[in-house]
């Protein structure tokens, strides 16, 4: 009998051990080569095992502490070998496949995170914990995400909303002028918010857009990307351009933070954001 | 005089592959290495360098030679649209996202485009029998801008987690430099400079102009068909390496011609010693001005490049040819 | 003074060229040069001066005919030994070569796999040059530079120099400079020169002339008989004369 039991106990840890890639502990040395991704390791408890994250990981505080390799598309082989990584996360944009190679030819294990759209972050996120033997912690942090995805669904405002079909443009730049087109997390967020992006029809996430063409199509609602510069000034130019459109006389043009820029939890803030805006 | 001025910059070189391998961007002490500085000396920093090395001595040498061929001083391998096809190949490639051979894909895609436009140009420039040096300019320079506004047209309309990797591939990134492809390549590479230094002496004689080359018994549409081969798979060899890095080619021969004269016999071992330095020392300074951000190398010499030609074109005595 | 010709060096045979199809600008040209032999290629632009010369060099190949040099026909040469043999001059030297004069001259051994007789101040020296060596192509004057390019086919040491205009454009004192220079080296070294020119009084420096029009040889010969009033009409259409000046009168004294 006791036997069988202790064959079964190795057998079944024998079988976890497969489904993670950390059974037990999670890695103890994790470099981070994304915003996002920090933000994700740090809110799943690693950040005490993060021992490197980019020029550009700002949040949270912490993470501006660490170790710097380099830039998204540009860091540096040999400060990521440096700090001895037992596994470097990337994502499938920004980042470089042949870095990547680069890496695994280094024996040095890697990670891609898959998600790339708003519906695709839980799941992306749940696939990371597990690979980083926090599951519980990641199962906790995209249930969080759902839920809150599912409140603006389903909320009232938003049944309001789509039964009018706000037409929405996010504006990135202004001047080139650029906008979030289809395919990107900022025009999930339009849809879950139970609108229309107008610039929708696009091959290209973020593309160069054309002046007229915002006029033809007189969005309702305007979001612009506050990023780290003061957009008011840089748009004044622009939105005099468009000063006829719907939006613009009707005072619907809303600057918010780029939470929505970046696939992580407080993507959720960036959508609330724009849900409020619409309020 | 001109021993002093190569050993110089003999030293210059070996100075700037010690710092490159052992002080910048951290200093590594070769006697007292630990796995990780070993693993990061042999594996990263030495092919790097070995790889900038190559490709400088590639585009040195090309443009030399070019230079010669088509009796231009403003030659440089890239005017003769092989950089564009290159590219272009190459962005192809990236965006098409098919990786048969792996990692040797994006290589070998800038390969077969360099060769294809150098085939090209060639067919162009050739007439009744022979390469025109006139020609091969024209069409150069022709191609050049279709396979850029081509490659314009493809990265307006890509998705943009690409377009990063495309541009740093286009300005010479020498980042992920391992060992894989340096054999295949530095082939090509040796064998391009050696059969330019063995036509030295045709190409001396084809700068004086295609009758006087030939009455001084050359065959001019032999020298210059050999010539641009060479020329071809030396930049291919370099563009697959690394990318686009501009200003090597223009530049190098100039500063050689200035310091050592204009015999061919000298000027391309001597280009071939000034480029590879030249290259060496942009690497060094890109990935460590920065650190941990990485410029990359085509970057730097475009910099350093442009304000220095401008002040060679104020000089008179430097231009010359 | 005349002197004794032993051998025949370079021999046309009803030479044909044509530039385009059907359209004969060298038509059943035939001609021979000896050793020793200094001619001059008179005729109008156009008359086909050039085309002789390139002819003569192998540069063009003739539709028709033969060529022979020293016998062998031309194209039978390998490029290196035709080298040796003959030289050409084009009539324009593209004065913007990067290269100092005595890398210029230096060029003249390249057919050569072993040093050949003259040293490169010797050459440098029976132009005139000796003392500008080191100086840039560029930065020399029209007639020193036409003189480093002789120096440097004196190097290649060929038996036969084809000139093409090489007095064009060059200022008269220039001009003598040169010719005296080649006479010089016709009866020094026993080099035959065919030099084509445009000025008519000039030929008269030649002990051989050869007048040609539509490329046709009007006449072959003696300047003072072949530049006759009736063949200098027919040649140049317009009725002139040929006069030797004094100072070609004196040069004809002293070169002979």
């Amino acid at each position: 009998m006791k036997k069988i039991v202790i064959s079964f106990l190795l057998l079944t840890s024998h079988f976890l051990f497969l489904t993670s890639v950390y059974a037990g502990e999670p890695p103890n040395r994790i470099v981070s080569l994304a915003p996002n991704i920090t933000e994700i390791l740090f809110a799943m408890g690693l950040g005490e095992r993060t021992v490197g994250v980019t020029n550009f990981c700002d949040y949270p505080n912490e993470a501006r502490k660490k170790p710097k390799v380099g830039g998204i598309y540009n860091p540096s082989l040999e400060a990521v070998v440096l700090l001895e990584p037992d596994i470097v996360v990337m994502t499938m944009d920004g980042n470089t496949k042949e870095f990547e190679e680069r890496l695994r030819s280094l024996k040095i294990k890697t990670y891609v995170f898959k998600a790339k759209r708003l519906h695709e972050l839980p799941q992306g996120i749940r696939d990371l914990g597990t690979a980083l033997g926090v599951k519980e912690k990641a199962e906790g942090l995209s249930r969080e995400i759902e839920i809150s995805m599912n409140r603006l669904t389903n909320s009232s405002l938003v049944t309001r909303y789509s039964s009018l079909k706000k037409r929405i443009l996010f504006i990135v730049w202004p001047e080139p002028l650029i906008v979030a087109g289809s395919g990107t997390a900022i025009d999930d967020a339009i849809s879950l918010l139970g609108c229309e992006n107008i610039a929708k029809v696009t091959y290209t996430s973020y593309p160069k857009y054309s002046v007229e063409e915002i006029i033809r199509k007189s969005p309702d609602v305007i979001f612009i990307g506050e990023g780290h510069m003061n957009m008011k000034e840089t748009s004044r130019a622009l939105l005099k351009k468009i000063s006829k459109v719907p939006a613009v006389k009707n005072g619907e043009v809303y600057y918010v933070s780029d939470s929505i820029y970046r696939l992580s939890p407080r993507v959720i803030n960036g959508i609330d954001e724009m849900a409020r805006c619409l309020r | 005089m001109s021993k002093i001025k190569i050993s110089m910059l003999i030293l210059v070189l070996v100075l700037i592959v010690s710092a490159s391998l052992f002080v910048l961007p951290k200093v590594i002490n070769p006697f007292q290495m630990d796995t990780v500085e070993r693993n990061i000396l042999f594996s990263i920093r030495f092919p790097r360098v070995i790889v900038a090395f190559f490709m400088g001595m590639a585009l040195g040498v090309s443009g030399a030679v070019l230079q010669g061929i088509l009796r231009n001083p403003l030659a440089d391998p890239y005017i003769l649209g092989i950089s564009s096809g290159a590219s272009l190949s190459a962005v192809a490639g990236i965006l098409s996202g098919i990786y048969f051979f792996g990692k040797f894909t994006i290589p070998l895609a800038a390969f077969i485009g360099a060769s294809l436009v150098s085939v090209l140009v060639g067919f162009f420039g050739w007439k009744k029998g022979r390469l025109w040096p006139e020609r091969l300019l024209l069409a150069g320079v022709g191609l050049s801008f279709l396979f850029h506004a081509i490659l314009m047209l493809l990265m307006s309309v890509s998705a943009d987690e690409r377009l990063g990797r495309i541009m740093f591939w286009i300005y010479g990134d020498l980042s992920t430099a391992d060992w894989s492809l340096i054999p295949i390549a530095s082939v090509f590479i040796i064998s391009g400079i050696s059969i330019s230094l063995s036509r030295a002496k045709a190409l001396n004689a084809l700068i004086l102009g295609d009758e006087l080359a030939h009455s001084l018994g050359f065959s001019v549409r032999k020298e210059r068909l050999l010539l641009f081969v060479s020329i071809s798979l030396m930049t291919a060899a370099s563009v697959s390496l690394g990318g686009i890095i501009g200003f090597i080619g223009l530049l190098v021969p100039h500063v050689m011609r200035f310091l050592i004269g204009a015999d061919n016999r000298f000027l391309v071992p001597a280009s071939a010693l000034g480029g590879g330095t030249l290259l060496c020392m942009a690497d060094l300074i890109g990935k460590s001005i920065l650190s941990p951000m990485e410029i990359p190398a085509g970057i730097v010499t475009a910099i350093i490049g442009s304000p220095y030609f401008l002040y060679l074109l104020g000089r008179r005595d430097v231009l010359s040819a | 003074m005349s002197s004794v010709h032993k051998y025949t060096i370079l021999q046309f045979d009803d030479v044909g060229f044509f530039y385009e199809k059907n359209k004969e600008f060298i038509h059943e040209l035939s001609f021979t040069v000896s050793d020793r032999e200094f001619i001059g290629l008179l005729g109008a632009n156009g008359s086909g001066k050039s085309t002789i010369l390139k002819l003569a060099s192998g540069i063009l190949n003739p539709s028709e005919g033969s060529i022979r040099l020293w016998g062998k026909p031309l194209q039978s040469f390998r490029y290196k030994d035709r080298a040796k043999l003959l030289s050409y001059l084009p009539q324009l030297l593209d004065m913007n070569v990067p290269f100092r004069v005595r890398e210029l001259v230096a060029m003249g051994i390249y057919p050569y796999d072993i040093i050949p007789e003259m040293t490169l101040s010797e050459a440098l020296n029976m132009v005139g040059l000796d003392g500008k060596s080191d100086l840039y192509i560029k930065n020399l004057s029209g007639g020193e530079r036409r003189r480093a390019f002789i120096a440097m086919t004196l190097l290649q040491g060929a038996g036969l120099l084809l000139l093409d205009e090489p007095l064009a454009n060059l200022d008269i004192k220039y001009q003598i400079e040169v010719i005296k220079l080649l006479k010089e080296l016709k009866e020094k070294k026993n080099i035959s020169i065919i030099m084509a020119l445009h000025d008519i009084n000039m030929a008269l420096q030649f002990e051989k002339v050869m007048l040609i029009k539509d490329g046709k040889v009007l006449g072959m010969g003696n300047p003072e008989i072949v530049l006759s009033r009736d063949l200098l009409k027919e040649a140049f259409d317009v009725a002139i004369e040929a006069r030797s000046f004094q100072t070609a009168y004196e040069i004809r004294n002293t070169g002979s």
